[in-house]
């Protein structure tokens, strides 16, 4: 009988969950994930195809060791191009995600959720 | 031993011990002993992160490589830092606002399986572990060297100090261990790399051309190819780096030490700069090494190259310089396996105990006292392997962490966020995929089997040719994830729904 009654108090718990589908499926939440997958998947397949050509283009040719300038070859150009790389995208991400979290906010909002209550 | 270095010594062991003293009465229950409270600011845990990072691997091991091997040292600096794109586009927000304390919570977040948990919690320990070994291997042998005492006095006392901060301050003494770490690391890089440019009259080009003439390996030394030679090894290595951080327990638990989405992510953006500045120095450390130290000194005090940092200071500083890198080192090694107990002990503690064995009913103060009494158990456990691997190449272990990392966590960890179909067999296959082609294919590999006798643990013919075996590995975990979801078909896509609204918003953690 306990468990019986343990298991109906959850079941009415779950009943006073939010409605995630629906919320999913709101307008403003599918934008959001539109708008963070237009930037996400494109910057990721950038990076890491930047990154992962460095070591084959290094370990099956030589084009890297032509001179830059003087003796800095184009390899060493490369390795600093992928830190440059790292920076810029971190930059452009946290000024993306500025929208993101407005947008995130706005879905929130519209859906009676209180931010403070994760506190 | 000199007197200097026995008073910066002391200083360190002293101001960490009274962040410890201090931090002990903010913790007071699971959560502060987990993640501070989840208080720390975006500044404050990126220097953290960058502190739990940068061991003593990226700091003595890098600037070795680059001495020893030019260009090719410098492989590694690329690869730690890029990773942190990966943590901060797929893992740093939706690990903040699904999980709690570790890993498998945020994993479980969606399944609320039992095996699921066991086999996260599984495959952390197991990385945590080898992780440790490497640090603890590596510290004692430079302690070692830097101070003149014994090897197992050396790691006995890195042993005992890592957990008195854990065991007493909990998260919030780690993380300003690794906070004053970071610090005391950035400044000595900084003096050194100033000192360095200054003897090639700030100039770069004629750094470089300078260093075309420095070592026997003459103009190659500037170019790759000088240590990596098999190309598909390379690609495996860097492979490895890429995605490993992604999925290195210590460094994930950081991201619960912060509020919400927005500070995990900010504190990924310090992260990447400090790290990133640093990493650029390890070329100033480790072309002054090979310059003005030479490489037959370097090899001949340690053949892996470990003590050029500190030989290069000894040439251009002194013995005050000299004696303040060493304990960087010190402090170094201190932070990392600080944040690395933490991370074990919570895998045993929350996970296993709290969640798996007594099914989440625990007492917050019964999950203290597990806490405890994991952090004291993980703690003994790595020191006494630490003392029976002395002779384990430190660098063949770290890659193997990160390579487990990569290939056991990180496909379950997008598939967790991004496929839909994902389900319950298919995490579990993921992870003991990932996990055992990892184990098994490095047991066979060039790093454990060596045909000339006693230059590894076995003597035959390598069966599996890659030394770091991340390029299969690491599909593996993701073939496993897929073949085991599609095998099994149950899904809930009701799940999916909570799970990707989560993520997103961070709303509705409670729930």
């Amino acid at each position: 009988m306990v468990v019986a009654t343990k298991r109906n108090s959850k079941k009415i718990e779950r009943k006073a969950l939010p409605d995630f589908e629906k919320i999913e499926e709101s307008p403003g939440f599918r934008n959001l994930l539109k708008k963070k997958k237009a930037f996400l998947i494109p910057s990721t397949l950038l990076f890491l195809g930047l990154y992962i050509l460095f070591p084959i283009i290094i370990s099956y040719t030589n084009v890297l060791n032509a001179s830059f300038i003087g003796d800095i070859s184009w390899s060493w150009v490369y390795a600093l191009g992928l830190f440059i790389m790292t920076w810029t995208l971190v930059t452009i991400y946290m000024k993306k995600s500025a929208e993101f979290d407005r947008m995130a906010h706005e879905t929130l909002k519209e859906f009676n959720y209180e931010e403070e209550d994760n506190q | 031993m000199n007197p200097i270095v026995v008073i910066l010594f002391l200083i360190i062991v002293g101001l960490t011990l009274v962040v410890t003293y201090f931090a002990a009465k903010k913790t007071n229950t699971a959560s502060e002993f987990y993640t501070a409270g989840g208080g720390l600011t975006g500044w404050q845990n990126g220097l953290a992160i960058a502190g739990d990072y940068l061991s003593a691997a990226s700091f003595l091991g890098i600037a070795g490589a680059i001495a020893l091997y030019g260009f090719d040292g410098f492989l590694f600096s690329i690869g730690y830092l890029v990773a942190y794109l990966v943590v901060l586009f797929i893992v740093a927000e939706p690990l903040r606002n699904l999980g709690k304390y570790t890993l498998a919570d945020m994993i479980n977040s969606r399944f609320n399986a039992k095996k699921v948990r066991a086999g996260a919690a599984i495959s952390s320990i197991t990385i945590v572990i080898f992780y440790m070994i490497a640090q603890l291997v590596g510290a004692g042998a430079l302690i070692q060297l830097l101070f003149d005492i014994p090897y197992w006095i050396a790691v006995l006392l890195v042993g005992i100090m890592m957990t008195v901060y854990v065991l007493f301050g909990g998260m919030t003494a780690t993380s300003w261990v690794q906070i004053i770490k970071a610090v005391l690391l950035m400044a000595g890089t900084i003096i050194i790399s100033f000192l360095v440019l200054k003897e090639f009259n700030f100039n770069i080009f004629e750094m470089f051309t300078s260093m075309k003439t420095a070592t026997p390996h003459g103009a190659d030394y500037l170019n790759p190819g000088v240590k990596y030679k098999m190309p598909l090894d390379t690609i495996s290595l860097m492979i490895a780096l890429v995605l490993g951080t992604a999925g290195l327990p210590h460094i994930l638990m950081r991201f619960f030490t912060v509020r919400d989405a927005k500070t995990a992510r900010s504190s990924v953006m310090w992260a990447t700069w400090i790290v990133g500045i640093f990493y650029v120095m390890t070329i100033f450390l480790g072309f002054g090494a090979a310059a003005f130290v030479g490489q037959d000194l370097i090899v001949s005090t340690n053949a892996a190259g470990n003590m050029a940092a500190p030989l290069l200071a000894q040439v251009l500083g002194g013995d005050f310089l000299m004696s303040f890198v060493s304990a960087v080192a010190f402090a170094t090694i201190l932070a990392v396996v600080a944040g690395l107990v933490l991370s074990g002990a919570s895998a045993f503690a929350h996970d296993i105990y709290g969640q798996i064995i007594k099914k989440g009913n625990v007492t917050d103060r019964e999950q203290m006292l597990a806490a405890r009494y994991a952090s004291v158990g993980v703690a003994v456990f790595s020191i006494i392997l630490a003392l029976f691997a002395q002779s384990l190449n430190v660098a063949f272990l770290v890659s193997l962490a990160f390579c487990i990392a990569a290939s056991a966590n990180l496909p379950v960890i997008v598939y967790t966020i991004f496929w839909k179909k994902f389900n319950t067999a298919g995490a579990i296959s993921a992870m003991a995929t990932g996990l055992i082609s990892a184990l098994v294919l490095v047991s066979i590999s060039p790093s454990v089997m060596n045909p000339v006798e006693g230059a590894a643990i076995i003597t035959g013919n390598p069966i599996f040719p890659l030394t770091n075996p991340a390029l299969v590995s690491v599909p593996l975990g993701f073939i496993g994830g897929w073949l085991g979801t599609l095998l099994t078909k149950e899904s809930d896509v009701k799940k999916f729904a909570e799970v990707t609204v989560k993520a997103n918003t961070g709303g509705f953690r409670q729930l």
